[in-house]
């Protein structure tokens, strides 16, 4: 057993495996943070779009009224700059492998670009799940023909130790601190997309009529 | 026979380098009032630092990932916001007490006041952080540190009652002239002295400074095995000659000039002329690991490139936080603070500090996504979960001692 040498080979849970990591351009120069992911429908379903990285990003991810003032607050450090609140994007395509960092094909100097503004994962993460004590506490993505599709979502009570691992795979100790973690969290479940609708504007997520 | 040099030069560094001001001022104090009844918390602590360097060590080596990488994987950006911020605070103040000591210890040859060196050190501090390399940096001072070898020596010329010393040890036999309350508040500073997060931070980065792989775990273990617990034999050294020498005196430690005291009287000019450059070489040495530290965790949490295996001008944000935690640490001295009580606080604030970045550690450790064949086995797990138990212990006992007994007046 070797240590993950291609997360985008197979499915994965994007705040997991992806939010957070380190990227690294093709010479080995670290080139900021995955800070958020940038998500559109394009007509097949949700599907990753591009990195997000840099502080307006960042400010964003702190969430809440917090960090709706602090991305306005960073915004008015410089007015007279336009799109200081966008995002940095880098679009999936220069991303050529993930392990424990995100690397990237190409050199780090000027690859930023900014985009319309589109979805985030920082935003899916931490909705309220309709009818349930509970919230989304990450999103499985499917590789599908090098696109990334939103296949499910992983519903729990959130909180501390929602993103150690515990109750997503069960090889993993000590057994003290896994036993633990995964009877805090053992409500967590996997919802397929399908079941349900995402209401970005309200931010929750609502049960489909049909299953109801 | 070249392999064979790397792990006996790593080893030595290892041992040179495990002293800082922390150590040096803590054990003095405790030893001159509690002797070596309290050593089981400096052996506690040594276990703790050998199972967490390790583990960060090996993590470093096999996924390329140094600690503030994993804090904010692991913890999100939130709470691992909380975790930087409190991190940084205590290896800020450890910082200001490394360079302090510096200045504290050419006081000692120089007889200009300290206030006055403190900023020259500062600056000596940042050109080093600047222009060395990396593998200077953490050999030249380490191997400079083994001189603090005389304290062994100056035990053993002193030809104390061993007898005597080894049953206050074993029965852990608290003076009857101090506090149980007090003896637990130096329990707690002496596991934090030990155990300080900065050696963490610095020493899994450093890894990947040195761009090991998991070939290089195993000279890796031997460096920490070894030279960590050797390292560790230097700080009852100093516990052991205050008490035999400041013990009987009550003389209670709050200069560098007392930890030295014990020399002089054993083994005169010349033993005082090595401690003195002992001192200068571990505080200085510490002052680069801990400003280095300040710089790697910022730069790792927010993932700008970070290291001194890259030109200055390739990880700028990094160079301009290390120098601006030299120029506010100068600052800080020059107010006239004194480092001593820099050094208490900040030994204590590191027990308080601990769990935040053991955690996460432990829990990545174990994890094979990023470990593959290399997670804790079931010695380093349990282990591990012992050494999390008395972490959590000496970060809730920490500050309500610290106020209870005033410091440990």
């Amino acid at each position: 057993m070797t240590a993950i040498e291609n997360r985008l080979a197979d499915s994965f849970d994007a705040v997991l495996h992806l939010l957070d990591r380190q990227i690294v351009d093709a010479d080995g120069k670290m080139a900021g943070n995955v800070d958020d992911l940038e998500l559109a429908d394009l007509g097949e379903g949700i599907e990753i779009t591009a990195l997000l990285t840099g502080a307006s990003a960042f400010l964003h991810r702190i969430g809440g009224r917090v960090g709706e003032r602090l991305v306005r607050g960073y915004g008015e450090l410089q007015p007279a700059e336009p799109n200081r609140t966008r995002p940095w994007r880098i679009p999936l395509d220069k991303v050529q492998y993930v392990d424990s960092a995100v690397h990237l094909g190409v050199d780090r100097d000027g690859v930023l670009e900014l985009g319309p503004e589109r979805l985030r994962l920082g935003d899916l993460a931490g909705m309220r799940m309709t009818g349930e004590r509970g919230k989304v506490i990450d999103a499985r993505f499917e590789p599908v023909d090098g696109r990334f599709l939103l296949r499910a979502l992983v519903v729990g009570r959130g909180g501390p130790g929602s993103y150690l691992g515990y109750e997503r795979r069960d090889d993993q100790g000590p057994w003290v601190v896994a036993k633990l973690i995964r009877a805090w969290h053992r409500h967590t479940r996997v919802i397929d997309v399908s079941e349900v609708s995402i209401d970005w504007s309200a931010g929750e997520v609502n049960p489909r009529q049909e299953n109801r | 026979m070249k392999k064979y040099l790397q792990v006996a030069l790593g080893i030595l560094t290892a041992i040179g380098g495990f002293v800082d001001i922390g150590d040096l001022v803590t054990n003095a104090q405790v030893g001159a009032r509690f002797g070596l009844s309290l050593v089981w918390a400096t052996l506690l602590g040594t276990v703790g630092i050998c199972v967490f360097a390790e583990m960060s060590g090996r993590v470093a080596a096999v996924s390329g990932r140094a600690t503030f990488d994993l804090v904010r994987e692991r913890l999100g950006p939130r709470f691992g916001l909380t975790n930087l911020v409190a991190s940084m605070l205590v290896t800020f103040l450890t910082f200001i007490a490394e360079i302090g000591g510096v200045a504290l210890s050419l006081e000692l040859v120089a007889s200009v006041q300290e206030v006055l060196i403190a900023p020259l050190i500062a600056l000596l501090v940042w050109l080093v952080l600047w222009r060395a390399k990396f593998n200077i940096i953490e050999n030249a001072f380490g191997l400079m540190g083994l001189a603090l070898i005389v304290f062994a020596v100056a035990l053993w010329q002193l030809g104390p009652d061993w007898g005597g010393l080894v049953h206050q040890a074993a029965t852990l036999a608290k003076p009857h002239d101090e506090l149980w309350s007090t003896y637990a508040y130096y329990a707690v500073a002496l596991f934090g002295a030990a155990m300080t997060p900065y050696e963490v931070f610095f020493f899994s980065s450093g890894g990947v400074e040195e761009r090991w792989t998991d070939e290089d775990i195993g000279v890796m273990r031997a460096n920490v095995f070894i030279g960590f617990p050797l390292g560790a034999l230097l700080s009852v050294s100093i516990a052991g000659v205050a008490w035999v020498l400041l013990g009987p005196l009550g003389v209670s430690v709050d200069d560098l000039g007392q930890v030295g005291l014990p020399i002089a009287v054993a083994l005169g000019k010349i033993g005082v002329a090595v401690a003195i450059v002992g001192f200068v070489a571990a505080t200085f040495g510490a002052a680069c690991e801990t400003g280095l530290s300040v710089g790697y965790s910022i730069s790792q949490y927010i993932g700008a490139q970070w290291g001194k295996y890259v030109r200055p001008p390739q990880a700028m944000f990094f160079h301009v936080v290390v120098a601006l935690a030299t120029l506010v640490a100068a600052g800080v001295l020059v107010t006239g603070v004194d480092p001593i009580m820099v050094t208490e606080l900040s030994v204590v604030f590191s027990a308080v500090a601990l769990p935040l970045t053991y955690f996460p550690i432990l829990v990545v450790a174990n994890d094979p996504d990023y470990m593959g064949e290399h997670t804790n086995g079931r010695v380093a797990n349990g282990l591990g979960v012992v050494t999390l138990v008395f972490v959590l212990i000496a970060a809730v006992a920490a500050i309500p001692l610290l106020i209870w007994t005033g410091m440990g007046r």
